[in-house]
């Protein structure tokens, strides 16, 4: 083992009340990182859940059009004009909007309706785990998550409740699908959800134009916007980047993610510093031996860095282990944290740059130090 | 080494003083040189120059004719790490390193690793009597084997300069003449010079040279016990 490694593993164990207070403070500081990244990519995947889940290679969409859930509509003439471009095989309308749920014992909750010709299957409830989508387009049919059973206050399959005043019974029961809102979806047919959310039978939200095999998807999206007035056409790819914008960094609610992201790296790099810095004043006598004895700079850096990147490395290992089970717990909650493999890795190299820039006091401490002092003490 | 008309001012403005006033000095290959004085007579002064840890204000100080006038900190410690090796009063040895290993790090800032700096390190902890405690930590010896260990640290690196300062001053009597027996037989070497700074008479017999500075000037300098009996 390098000799370098060997005193700066013994520097950080000799005292281990405050080695244990350095690994306290970089897993505090990487677990509250992780969470507030975690809960950014959530929160991310959780805005785009629909579109991910949505079979269309281009979105029709009104002018201006922040989100998915924005109630914006468009005219159906616009669907009859969208099918005659050459290239564009179907547009399936889409039906979104925001209704009250009355429960059979009389309470209310607001719903968010999503409704689509299930017959073009162009965006369907998935994860089902009880019923059959084919089974939406029966009378009164939707689909609902399993996870707002207690919201809406039914029992599961077969269940009758009202959406304005309409009756309707559950056909469908699904498995994972939560809104970020809190607010339960309810899957529907498309002229059912005209009906329950009061959109006219003349228009629709959005239309999910498919593009025949072989087209080129760029040039039908140039003549959607050739021939349509008012509307955007996007891919999901940029609908999915739009709403991510709208709901992260429009409402603000991604920078105060990011900003106790900040936060956790500004207390783990102060944590870290002043434990390296006491630590290295604490072994000045021995650098100074070192320096005396003819090291040269370097290798005293050396020692002070790999001291700072066993601590990153211990960190992060338990930091992450405790992400993991913040995962887990989270897993089936309103709104789950979720780390990616990227995410492991950027929180890794975050921890080793928080733990070597929190090197440079201690570095700065030993670059002044007099190797002459080793005669005084 | 050789050190000619050395001067140095330690201290700023009212409070500065001569610490060294004009020293000339050469160690010689094959002998152990005792610099002796009272307390603030200026030798750990001269020692700190001579060990280049400090640039003198006046003079010139020539490591194997190579000057150290004009070098920059990291050259001055490339100059002690492969010509001088250094014995402190308090050993300076590292706490959570073994024998072995605290000997190996004077070879390790070199850049010597491996199997052949561990074979070097146990060779200079056996020829100072300490193969057999190669693995303990220094609380687990005695202050003269701490005081041999950097005795081995010193020597490893096979430089041509050994300065030692106060060897003994924490030791027993017996445990000092050990060290200084130590010492002398590592000076027999005639391409090292070994210089101990000292103000304790008991170990004039252990010497070749005695250098006596007052006032930050050499006053006296004489033969000592082992020349005599050469």
């Amino acid at each position: 083992m390098p000799l370098v490694f060997t005193l700066a593993f013994r520097n950080l164990f000799h005292d281990r009340l405050r080695f244990i207070a350095t690994v306290i403070g970089i897993v505090f500081s990487i677990v509250l990182v992780t969470v507030q990244m975690g809960l950014y990519l959530g929160f991310g995947q959780m805005v785009t859940t629909m579109i991910d889940h949505a079979s269309a290679d281009l979105w029709i969409m009104p002018k201006g059009t922040k989100c998915f859930e924005d109630p914006s509509l468009l005219d159906t003439r616009q669907r009859s004009r969208a099918l005659s471009i050459p290239g564009a095989t179907e547009a399936i309308p889409v039906v979104i909007g925001f209704a009250d749920w009355r429960s059979p014992s009389g309470s209310s909750t607001p719903v968010f309706v999503v409704g689509s010709d299930l017959r073009a299957g162009g965006l369907e409830p998935w994860n089902l785990i009880e019923g059959r989508v084919e089974s939406l387009s029966t009378p009164n049919a939707v689909a609902v998550d399993r996870t707002y059973f207690d919201r809406l206050g039914i029992s599961g399959l077969g269940a009758q409740a009202e959406i304005r005043q309409q009756s309707v019974r559950v056909a469908a029961v699904t498995d994972g699908i939560r809104s970020f809102t809190t607010t339960p979806y309810v899957f529907m047919d498309v002229d059912r959800a005209r009906a329950h959310t009061g959109v006219p039978p003349n228009k629709a939200t959005y239309f999910l134009v498919r593009v025949g095999k072989g087209a080129d998807v760029e040039q039908v999206r140039r003549n959607l916007l050739a021939s349509l007035t008012d509307v955007e056409v996007l891919t999901p790819a940029e609908f999915r980047e739009r709403s991510r914008q709208f709901w992260l960094f429009g409402t603000g609610a991604g920078a105060a993610l990011f900003a106790g992201a900040l936060l956790g790296v500004i207390v783990g790099t102060v944590i870290v510093a002043q434990t390296l810095y006491s630590s290295t004043k604490d072994h000045l006598n021995e650098f100074a031996t070192l320096r005396a004895i003819g090291s040269s700079r370097k290798y005293i850096y050396k020692v002070i860095i790999c001291q700072a990147l066993l601590s990153a490395v211990i960190g992060f290992s338990l930091a992450y282990l405790i992400g993991l089970l913040v995962v887990r717990m989270t897993a089936s909650g309103a709104l789950p944290i979720v780390i990616t493999p990227g995410l492991t890795m950027a929180l890794f190299l975050l921890t080793v740059v928080m733990c070597v820039v929190s090197a440079i006091a201690a570095i700065m401490k030993v670059t002044r130090i007099d190797p002459a002092m080793v005669f005084t003490r | 080494m050789e050190a000619a008309g050395i001067a140095k001012d330690l201290g700023h403005g009212a409070g500065q003083i001569r610490a060294l006033k004009g020293v000339d000095l050469a160690l010689k290959g094959g002998q152990l040189t005792l610099l002796m004085g009272p307390s603030g007579s200026g030798k750990t002064t001269l020692l700190s120059i001579l060990g280049c840890m400090l640039t003198p204000t006046e003079g010139t100080v020539r490591v194997r004719g190579d000057s150290i006038a004009g070098k920059n900190p990291e050259d001055l410690a490339k100059l002690r790490r492969e010509n001088i090796g250094f014995v402190f009063q308090s050993y300076h040895l590292f706490p959570t390193l073994s024998a072995a290993d605290n000997v190996r790090l004077a070879l390790d800032v070199r850049g010597e690793t491996g199997r052949d700096a561990a074979d070097k390190s146990r060779a200079a902890l056996d020829r100072v009597g300490l193969s057999n405690k190669t693995r303990n930590y220094p609380r687990q010896l005695s202050g003269g084997e701490q005081q041999r260990v950097a005795i081995a640290r010193a020597v490893v690196g096979d430089p041509s300069v050994i300065l030692a300062d106060e060897p003994t001053a924490a030791l027993d009597t017996e445990n000092g003449k050990s060290i200084m027996a130590i010492l002398a037989t590592i000076a027999k070497d005639p391409g090292r010079g070994v210089l101990v700074v000292t103000h304790d008479p008991r170990l004039v017999p252990f010497a070749d040279r005695i250098i006596y500075i007052e006032d930050g000037l050499i006053v006296r300098e004489e033969s000592g016990g082992a020349q005599r009996r050469s």
